[in-house]
Order: C-alpha cells, then structure tokens, then sequence
C-alpha cells in the first residue's frame, strides 16, 4: 500500500534519517512531499544539491580567468577550474562532469569535463532520475532499445538523448518522470514504446528547452 | 444624531450565514503557475489569493547572503483592483510591507532553511480578491507553493482569524465583521507541534478569550489543512501533470 505523505507528517514512529526527512522528538516526520510504501518512502520533489562523484550535466553559465561556472540545474553553481583542462569551452555548451568536492556550503568542485555534441537535454526533477536509471541501468537499456538513442543520464535531473528518435526517447522520460510514483512503471514505459514504435513515428513534436548544440543557422 | 448600529448578530447566526465557527467555503489549487518553482491559488469566501515561489537559488545581491542558511524573502501585495479601498499607488504600501515581513518570519520557522545555505527564496503573493482574513489566506497558499516547489518545511502551515463580534468569537471572519467587530486575529499554527507561528491582535482580548480563540484556531486550521492536502494531492496523483512545467 502506498500513502501520499505531505510535510509535517510523521513516516515513522523510530528516528531514520533519508533524504526528505526529518527527526524530531524521536520520530521521522517527512520534509517534502513523498510516498511512502511498505517498506520505504520516496520524496516526490526535492531539488539536487552536488554530491562527491555523481555524474551530472552542466550548462557553461560563465567564463573566469581561472575557470568556468556551470549550472548544475541546483541552488548551487560547480566550478570547473582551467587549472588541468586541455580544451576551452563557450558559454552555453553543455558538458557532462564528474563531482570532486563539494564542501559544507554546497560549492561542487567539478573534473573530467566532456563536451556533448549533438542531442537533446530536458530537465526533470532529480528525485526522479533513479527511476528513470532503473534497477542496474534497466531503463535506460529498455529505451536505448527501443528508440535507438544514446542516452546519458545526469544525477542532476538532466538527461541527455543523441540519436535518430529522440522526440520518442523524450517522451519516454517525461512519462517517467511524471508517473515514477505510480504502480507499473516498467510495464507502462514497454507497452507505450511498443505502440509507439510500431506506429512508426511520434505524432507530437515536443521542444526542448536546451539544443546541446547550437545548429548553425542559430549561430 | 446617533447612526443606527448595523447587528451583526441575529438569530444566534452571523449575518452572512454562518455559524460562530463555521468557515467561509475553501478552495486551494496547488501548480497553477507553470514557470514558478511552486505555486497556488488559494479561494477562500470572496478572497482570492496567488502565491509563488522561486527557489532555493542564488543570491542576490550577494552580500545578503547567509553561509548558515537560506535566507527568505516574502512579498505580499494587493493588487489595485482588489478591493473597495484604494491599493492604486505603485509599490508596496506600509500595511503590505508589514504582512511581507510577518510571513517572512512564519516561513523562516517552518522551512528547514540550513539545508540551504547561501541561496534565497522567494515567496509572492498577490492578492486579486479581498473580503478579510487575506494574510492567512495568502500564507495559507504560499505553504502550499512552498510545498509544491520541493522545499522541505517542518509542517505544513496554515491558519484562520479568529475575532470577536458582540460579544461572541468568531471563526473566519469577514470583511465586514473585521471593521464592524470588536476585536481580531489572525492566527497562523503549525499542528505537528502546536506552535503558534504568526499572531497579530486588533482591539481588546481578555486573557480567556485568547484561550478560546486558540482552540478555536487550531480547529480551524485542521480544516485549512485538509483542504490543502487534498489539493496537493490531486495534483500529484489525480492528474498527475507536474511536469508540465517543461512542456
């Protein structure tokens, strides 16, 4: 059985503490919107704040001297220092990176800068990106599968889709992230990319907040 | 020559209808703005309030920040067709600064604003519709936009007015009992730990008074708080489209 959680509402009559949570007089109460299921409780929304060695999807926001800032689609902005980079960078490319350091003021520490060329990003809300990795990477295998896309997922809530049906591969995600929290995800997200597929296209062409790069009339 | 007192009293009924601890009808949508992080439309008797809120995010200008928390800022304002008074002027007037400033301080208590340092959130609300009771109208539907946003909070808050007419306290009141009453206030509580987070007082309360507008007022606030789960609710699982935001 499953419950809809709002803040305030006690999840536990122990002291747990996990993301969304908070313990007071003994007691775990929930902080965000969740669910809370048998035998754990998802928060619903939440926002991603940088931590060490999570793979995310930056947008350059600024060039400095020693560096550049990148948006992490957080409260927070990474640092990649020029320090060891071998390539530079415009504003407005999209990078994956990995997270070095982060410190207790949330300032992220950012390396192995790779620049993603091509594709589509979307944002979804990060809380949702476990389901849309899956159980060992099951659904992004399941949609590479089906749309023929490479699909690189950043803890952040941004997910980068490069190849031929993107427009579905997007699809897919939204439809994940809006129904993460309902019953039979996997068997839903199969059975739609089945019809979708054998109807040979996707009707609605769906825009993308970001192009991770510029086509060149645009330029 | 003496003006004719209006009653606002009759029959052992308020004028407008109700019983003394009855509500006006309560309405709270959650998501109606799709660029805000969180927001909803709160329409409460004749009051209709928006709220939105921005946020966490950086701070500006930088020297306000706070390396050991968010910092919160609240905006509330009345839009110049609100009301029968006059809200024309431009900018915030003395009485809308005030409410900014109280509900600032109710969402400073209940947001958990360490796990967000150096970053700032920002609340609106605005008011399109006045009859009385809007600043716990608009906190009320600021706590559910702030919930909508993903902000972890320690409740849930919300609250009513409680006042006194003839004699009698009253549960919500309205415009008219506000300018007409003897006494009022507005109460904004937090139920999980019964705390008392806003309380402003206009006119005179006895000591045991005030303990019954507090019963009252927790009453009350558990029915303000069903409402607005229930609208959070229906968002995320009756129509499930948060994600509109990116369509």
């Amino acid at each position: 059985m499953k419950d809809f959680i709002v803040p305030g509402e006690v999840v536990y009559d122990q002291p747990r503490r996990f993301d969304g949570s908070f313990v007071d007089r003994e007691k775990t109460f929930a902080s965000v919107l969740s669910v809370k299921y048998d035998d754990r409780v998802v928060a619903l929304k939440g926002l991603y704040t940088p931590v060490v060695s999570d793979y995310v999807i930056g947008i350059i926001k600024h060039e400095l001297f020693s560096g550049y800032k990148v948006d992490l689609n957080s409260p927070y902005i990474g640092m990649l220092s020029s320090r060891d980079l071998r390539e530079r960078f415009e504003v407005g490319q999209v990078i994956s990176v990995v997270i070095r350091m982060a410190d207790e003021v949330k300032e992220a520490e950012l390396v192995e800068p790779r620049r993603l060329w091509g594709g589509r990003v979307i944002e979804i809300p990060a809380v949702k990106i476990p389901r849309v990795i899956g159980r060992n990477n099951s659904m992004v295998s399941l949609l590479e599968q089906y749309t023929g896309c490479r699909i690189f997922v950043g803890k952040n809530g941004r997910v980068y889709v490069k190849g031929d049906n993107t427009s579905l591969a997007i699809e897919s995600v939204m439809k994940i992230a809006r129904e993460a929290h309902m019953h039979g995800l996997t068997d839903r997200i199969k059975s739609f990319l089945e019809d979708e597929t054998k109807a040979g296209h996707l009707a609605s062409e769906i825009g993308s907040p970001f192009q991770a790069s510029p086509s060149p009339e645009t330029k | 020559m003496e003006k004719e007192k209006k009653k606002l009293i009759v029959d052992g009924k308020r004028v407008n209808g109700r019983g003394f601890d009855d509500l006006r009808p309560l309405k709270v949508t959650a998501g109606v703005l799709k660029r805000a992080d969180g927001s909803a439309m709160i329409e409460w008797g004749r009051n209709k309030v928006l709220a939105a809120v921005y946020g966490p995010r950086e701070v500006f200008p930088k020297h306000l920040s706070d390396v050991k928390k968010a910092i919160i800022n609240c905006r509330y304002s009345m839009a110049p067709f609100s009301g029968m008074e006059e809200h024309g002027r431009s900018g915030p007037n003395r009485r809308a600064i005030e409410i900014g400033k109280v509900a600032k301080h109710v969402f400073e208590n209940a947001v958990l604003t360490h796990q967000f340092p150096k970053t700032q959130i920002d609340i609106s609300m605005e008011v399109l519709q006045s009859d009385g009771g809007t600043r716990v109208a608009a906190i009320t539907a600021a706590s559910v936009a702030l919930a909508d946003a993903g902000i972890p909070m320690r409740d849930l808050v919300q609250g009513v007015s409680i006042g006194r007419v003839e004699g009698q306290l009253i549960v919500d009141l309205d415009k008219y009992e506000d300018n007409l009453g003897e006494a009022d206030v507005p109460l904004i509580v937090s139920l999980r730990s019964k705390e008392v987070l806003l309380f402003q007082q206009d006119g005179r309360i006895s000591r045991e008074e005030l303990q019954k507008m507090f019963e009252l007022g927790f009453k009350g606030a558990e029915l303000v708080r069903d409402v607005q789960v229930q609208a959070l609710r229906q968002r995320y699982f009756e129509t499930g489209d948060e994600l509109n935001n990116h369509g």
